[in-house]
């Protein structure tokens, strides 16, 4: 690919305080436009390694260039500035509950609006249409004055798709999007983020399971095993045998529909 | 015996039988000894008795241990040692059912002394006689003075209002700065929320009433004392009660927040707070509620309001008066219980 990088990861390790050794080593790159599928079992070190490149959790030891600037090196207001622009949606949605849909949007905006004026509400007028904006490019324009916590799944997901938009970022990174999704919705969600992807330019970097998921959407895969990455190349070629070597020997595909 | 409860369980279990069998050994020694007024007074003296037969006791509770007895100990902080010893044997050819008889039984018989207690003085005809004359006089309450006692009992409602509305905002801003998960990621904050924990629980255990003594002299007596002493309490219990709050809070919406780039007061503001503010609310008004009955009795050390008059009426045995002030109190009383527990049912 020829397009300009925007995150380089070299040689990357995380330990956490109990001693667990989450990520090994890992180096990849992530390219403008990108539909970038992360593979792996559970445990194998993907939330991790998106938690790593938000500046939420701090490598041991290796760089993590997001254009250029070391995130692992970063102070925290720079981390901060570097989350706005590496927005992150969860498998739990992470929305706040007891507060309108709105109001959960507009907190995308809090990194560019100041600690004072947001304490009192006031957000500009302009980030309200934009948040009302990107909850209409979701479908869910009409659930904005609702409580966020009493929206099913699906449209929390939407909920806080919108939210991270709201941050204009250039990166989505998405930890296990649809995995506490029934499988209709999860190609609702799948297919908003294909469109968030192709329409809004949004380089995406997204965690997934299912493999099946990863041959409609992905655009590239990498894979982890263990904390090590252990492919880095195109959905096509995940054969049978790199998949028993991804995901063990005893492992069956299981086809989302 | 078992010894499922692991070694934590095993030491706690011999130290309390230590401490059990030490306490009726110095029963009995004061028993058998019959030490005199100022011998009992002799601290140094005793504090060495005390510690010897401490000594002997902790040796014992030792050897019990060792010869697997099933004491008291050993069923309260060895878990899996009671079915066993129960199953073998009836509950009155065990141990430590007789260890625990002596011990309820001894200090049923030293606090019946101690606490002076006496049939005689309770059956006693004259003092009776002072009860029936009091009671009457309460029952049969003077409402003369009616408008006295609902101007006195609005001074305390605003006592406890006062009080309840200063501590808000500063248990509001300490309960974060008290809440574990917030105040446990740098070495700095962590011994912060060490001594401000520390600070809440000392002044918490400091009665109100005894604020109010303290304030009486600092400010003079008068409903600004009260006040200030419901406050100090208030703040202590409710920065307490809010910290425990922040302390179950989802950390999903934090991590998504944090996730946007805010800064870490915005963190608080948009992902913590509204989470919270409900309970808070609850625990407010429940406070509040508590406050009225609390200024009550703080009105009777000098601290203003309707105790202030109660505590002069009963002084000079006026009971008629005392009556028509009880009854208005539990009018107060059972009005802000039952507003503040439809309150709070409403917001659940």
């Amino acid at each position: 690919m020829t397009s300009e990088t925007l995150f380089s990861l070299r040689a990357v390790n995380k330990v956490y305080d109990g001693g667990v050794h989450a990520l090994k080593d890992i180096s990849f790159e992530v390219h403008k436009g990108e539909f970038l599928v992360v593979i792996g079992l559970s445990g194998s070190g993907k939330s991790t390694l998106l938690r790593c490149m938000n500046a939420l959790h701090r490598p041991t030891s290796g760089e993590i260039c997001y254009r250029g600037r070391d995130i692992a090196a970063a102070t925290s207001r720079e981390a901060r500035e570097i989350r706005q622009r590496v927005a992150m949606i969860f498998q739990h949605f992470n929305l706040v509950p007891r507060t309108t849909v709105l109001k959960n949007v507009l907190t995308g905006a809090l990194g560019r609006t100041g600690t004072a004026r947001s304490l009192v509400g006031m957000f500009a007028d302009e980030e309200r249409k934009r948040a009302m904006r990107f909850l209409d490019l979701l479908g869910i324009a009409d659930k904005a004055r609702h409580r966020a916590d009493q929206l099913s799944g699906g449209q929390q997901q939407r909920v806080a798709i919108a939210r991270a938009l709201t941050q204009e970022p250039e990166v989505l990174l998405a930890d296990e999007p649809v995995a506490s999704l029934d499988p209709a919705t999860c190609h609702t969600i799948m297919d908003y983020l294909q469109k968030v992807n192709r329409e809004l330019g949004i380089t995406i970097v997204c965690n997934l399971h299912f493999l099946s998921l990863v041959r409609q959407y992905a655009s590239r895969v990498v894979a982890l095993r263990a904390g090590e990455l252990v492919f880095d190349g195109q959905p096509a070629d995940i054969d049978e045998a790199w998949f028993r070597r991804i995901y063990g020997e005893e492992a069956k595909e299981v086809h989302v529909n | 015996m078992s010894t499922d409860g692991g070694r934590g369980g095993l030491a706690k279990g011999v130290v309390f039988d230590a401490i059990l069998l030490a306490y009726l050994l110095v029963l009995a020694t004061v028993a058998a000894y019959g030490p005199s007024p100022e011998q009992m007074l002799m601290l140094g003296r005793n504090s060495f008795v005390g510690l010897i037969l401490l000594a002997a006791s902790a040796t014992a509770a030792l050897a019990l241990r060792r010869a697997g007895v099933a004491t008291v100990g050993s069923v309260v902080f060895e878990k899996g040692a009671a079915p066993k010893s129960g199953e073998l044997r009836p509950w009155y050819r065990s141990f430590w059912a007789w260890q625990l008889l002596l011990v309820l039984g001894a200090t049923f018989y030293v606090g019946a002394r101690e606490t002076e207690m006496s049939l005689y003085e309770l059956t006693d005809e004259a003092g009776f006689r002072g009860a029936t004359n009091l009671f009457r006089g309460i029952f049969s309450p003077n409402f003369a003075i009616l408008p006295k006692a609902v101007l006195a009992i609005i001074e305390t409602v605003y006592i406890a209002f006062m009080a309840t509305l200063i501590a808000v905002p500063v248990a509001f801003v300490l309960s974060f700065t008290a809440a574990k998960n917030i105040m446990s990621r740098h070495p700095a904050t962590f011994a912060f929320y060490v001594a401000l924990r520390t600070a809440l629980n000392v002044s918490r255990s400091v009665e109100p009433l005894i604020w109010a003594i303290i304030f009486s002299v600092w400010v003079g007596i008068g409903p600004f004392a009260g006040m200030l002493a419901l406050m100090i309490h208030s703040i202590a219990s409710l920065a307490k009660q809010y910290s425990e709050i922040v302390e179950c809070v989802e950390d999903g919406p934090i991590e998504g927040i944090q996730s946007t780039g805010a800064s870490f007061i915005q963190t608080i503001w948009f992902a913590i707070v509204p989470q919270i503010v409900l309970p808070y609310i609850s625990f407010t008004i429940y406070r509040w509620d508590i406050n009225v009955r609390m200024a009550t009795v703080i009105g009777m050390v000098g601290g203003g309001g309707i105790g202030t008059i109660l505590y002069q009426y009963q002084g000079q045995a006026m009971w008629p008066e005392v009556g028509c002030l009880v009854v208005v109190i539990a009018a107060v009383v059972w009005l802000m219980d039952t507003a503040s527990a439809y309150i709070r049912e409403a917001i659940k």
